[in-house]
């Protein structure tokens, strides 16, 4: 009996040691952001506030890609399909039914559960290399047919989307605001990580590592593999869509670029750059990114040379990712600090 | 069918292009008794564990469980009924450690609601895996890798977990497969305590094993059933010595 007691006590340990570093991560994310705010607003700075929460609300499309690939073992090539799905109806709603954040972000979420149903019906029934181009297949048939609806202002997208305030019942943010529109962005990045953080500590997101793991076997812990993977699917869809309701606040616009391969494929590149199978990764994986194309951008237009040849060595140096090389050993500094306490 | 029956197959059939895997099949197998299915490779065992547990469904014929025909029914609702299984290649969560392996087998015990709060809230499950840890002597290497396990301690873990969800109908396949001699013994003891309570389909290649352990014997050769009986009749059975035995002895 005392053997169980220790046994217990070692595996909530390693639980809390594991949580514990994802906090921390997250919460550096957050402190540095906050400093990176402090001093861009201390300096009158716009540009740098924009492309930072250009950066968070990209970081919350790689957030999905992490909850499928990292997750539940799905590698999806088509996540700007919902990205861009979000946007559009965030932006037609903003522009034609009421100029309201949470019009917009709420019209998203119900349109998404019900796009993302469907796409996943469709995307679940195949596995490995199969769903990745299902999902590719899939976000490039809603790209072209976005591209030449003209309803929807074809090539060009929708432009003049309405500035709005982000009303929060006490008080309002101005989206025209850089530095206020780069807090509220945080708040909701920050929210959609910590749900889906939380989702993955629960039975739920245990059964998807599961299936990542070993999916023939889960039918035979009394589960069904499918409406897990079909669950995870609709969730990270919510997540990307939602991540891309922001964007047209933020520009006034949207483009069909916005359901583009390039689109997907950086999503992908932020992940493992910031390392599959972590989720914070994904933040810092997007911000890094980011950053990268906006500064080589600005030396040459050939940028994605560079960038493509950084992602390799990143990816023969630091296999894991940033956060995959850093979260073990917070993990160890934890678990010496909680031994010594 | 029969109360003491808790399973019964009949007349089950499957082919895979020409090969007929199994076919014509009829037997049961009592509550509270080991039944054992013998034959040498290729008589279409484990081929009829795929058919009874969901994994394949049949072309003809029937499978009861509990007094319900449950003929179809996919694997993860079977596992609900109580008709669990363990496989003949160690089939485990690798990469996960051996205490989640088994917390996530017990999940199933768990009230539905409890799936999105957090897992530690799963008491029944935790509770269910650390008595599992405990009675198959796994406790001091719970939080490694599955994984990383030794052979012996993977197929523990394996029968482990196909016990997690308290089965009605535990269907062993091949449990001792590549164990030492010491090891098999171990583990025939283990089965034969767990029987009573339980009900067990048992696929075996230690005729020993076999011939100590079962209540009752089925013969598959071919796919096709060849015999059935006690295990001292089977024994005894010329056509059973001819097909299978023969080449032992």
């Amino acid at each position: 009996m005392a053997e169980l007691a220790v046994l217990r006590t070692a595996v909530e340990a390693g639980e809390r040691t594991v949580i514990g570093g994802q906090h921390l991560l997250a919460g550096s994310f957050v402190a540095l952001a906050l400093v990176f705010a402090a001093i861009a607003g201390a300096t009158g700075d716009t540009f740098f506030f924009r492309l930072a929460t250009e950066a968070l609300i990209f970081a919350g499309l790689a957030l999905s890609v992490d909850l499928l690939l990292g997750y539940t073992g799905l590698l999806s090539l088509g996540q700007a399909l919902f990205f861009g799905f979000g946007a559009y109806v965030s932006g037609l709603v903003l522009k034609h039914v009421a100029p309201s954040f949470w019009a917009a972000v709420g019209i998203t979420l119900a349109a998404t559960l019900v796009v993302g149903l469907v796409a996943g019906i469709i995307a679940i029934r195949a596995r490995g290399v199969y769903f990745a181009l299902i999902t590719f297949g899939l976000a490039q048939v809603a790209f072209k047919v976005v591209f030449n609806s003209r309803g929807i202002g074809g090539s060009d997208g929708i432009i003049g989307i309405p500035q709005i305030k982000v009303e929060f019942g006490l008080f309002a943010v101005d989206a025209q605001s850089p530095a206020g529109f780069f807090l509220v962005t945080l708040a909701f990045m920050m929210l959609l990580y910590g749900t889906c953080a939380y989702l993955m500590h629960t039975p739920f997101g245990r059964m998807l590592m599961a299936i990542r793991t070993n999916e023939s076997r889960v039918p035979f812990l009394g589960f069904s593999p499918w409406r897990a993977k079909l669950a995870a699917f609709v969730i990270a869809a919510v997540v990307a869509a939602l991540s891309g309701s922001l964007y047209p606040m933020l520009r006034g616009l949207v483009s069909p670029e916005l359901l583009a391969f390039q689109t997907s494929g950086n999503a992908v590149i932020m992940v493992v750059i910031g390392g599959v199978g972590t989720l914070v990764g994904a933040l810092y994986g997007s911000v890094v990114l980011t950053v990268l194309k906006s500064v080589i951008g600005t030396f040459t237009e050939h940028h994605l040379i560079i960038i493509g040849g950084l992602f390799m060595l990143s990816v023969i140096f630091f296999p894991k990712g940033l956060a995959g090389y850093a979260r073990p050993r917070l993990e160890r500094w934890l678990a010496r600090r909680t031994e010594r306490a | 069918m029969s109360e003491a029956e808790l399973l019964r197959v009949d007349h089950l059939a499957i082919s895979f292009g020409a090969l007929q895997a199994v076919s014509d099949l009829s037997f049961s197998a009592r509550q509270g008794h080991i039944t054992s299915v013998i034959g040498p490779n290729g008589a279409g065992k484990s081929t009829l564990f795929n058919l009874v547990s969901g994994a394949l469904k049949p072309q003809r014929g029937r499978v009861s469980f509990a007094g319900a025909d449950v003929t179809g029914w996919p694997t993860h609702r079977l596992l609900e009924a109580g008709l669990s299984r363990s496989f003949q290649i160690t089939n485990l969560f690798f990469e996960l450690s051996v205490f989640e392996n088994l917390r996530l087998a017990a999940q199933v015990l768990e009230p539905a609601g409890r799936a999105l709060l957090p897992a530690a809230r799963s008491t029944v499950a935790r509770d269910r895996a650390e008595e599992l840890l405990e009675d198959f002597g796994l406790s001091a290497k719970a939080t490694g890798l599955a994984g990383h396990r030794s052979h012996g301690e993977q197929r523990r873990l394996e029968i482990a977990m196909a016990l997690a969800c308290r089965p009605k109908l535990l269907l062993l396949d091949e449990p001792t497969q590549g164990m030492s001699h010491g090891d098999t013994q171990d583990t025939a003891l283990m089965i034969k305590g767990l029987a009573g309570a339980l009900t067990i389909l048992l696929i075996e290649h230690d005729i020993g094993v076999v011939m100590n352990l079962s209540d009752h014997v089925v013969v598959m050769h071919q796919g096709a059933k060849l015999a059935e009986g006690a295990p001292k009749d089977v024994r005894d059975n010329a056509a059973v010595q001819k097909a299978y035995l023969g080449g032992v002895h």
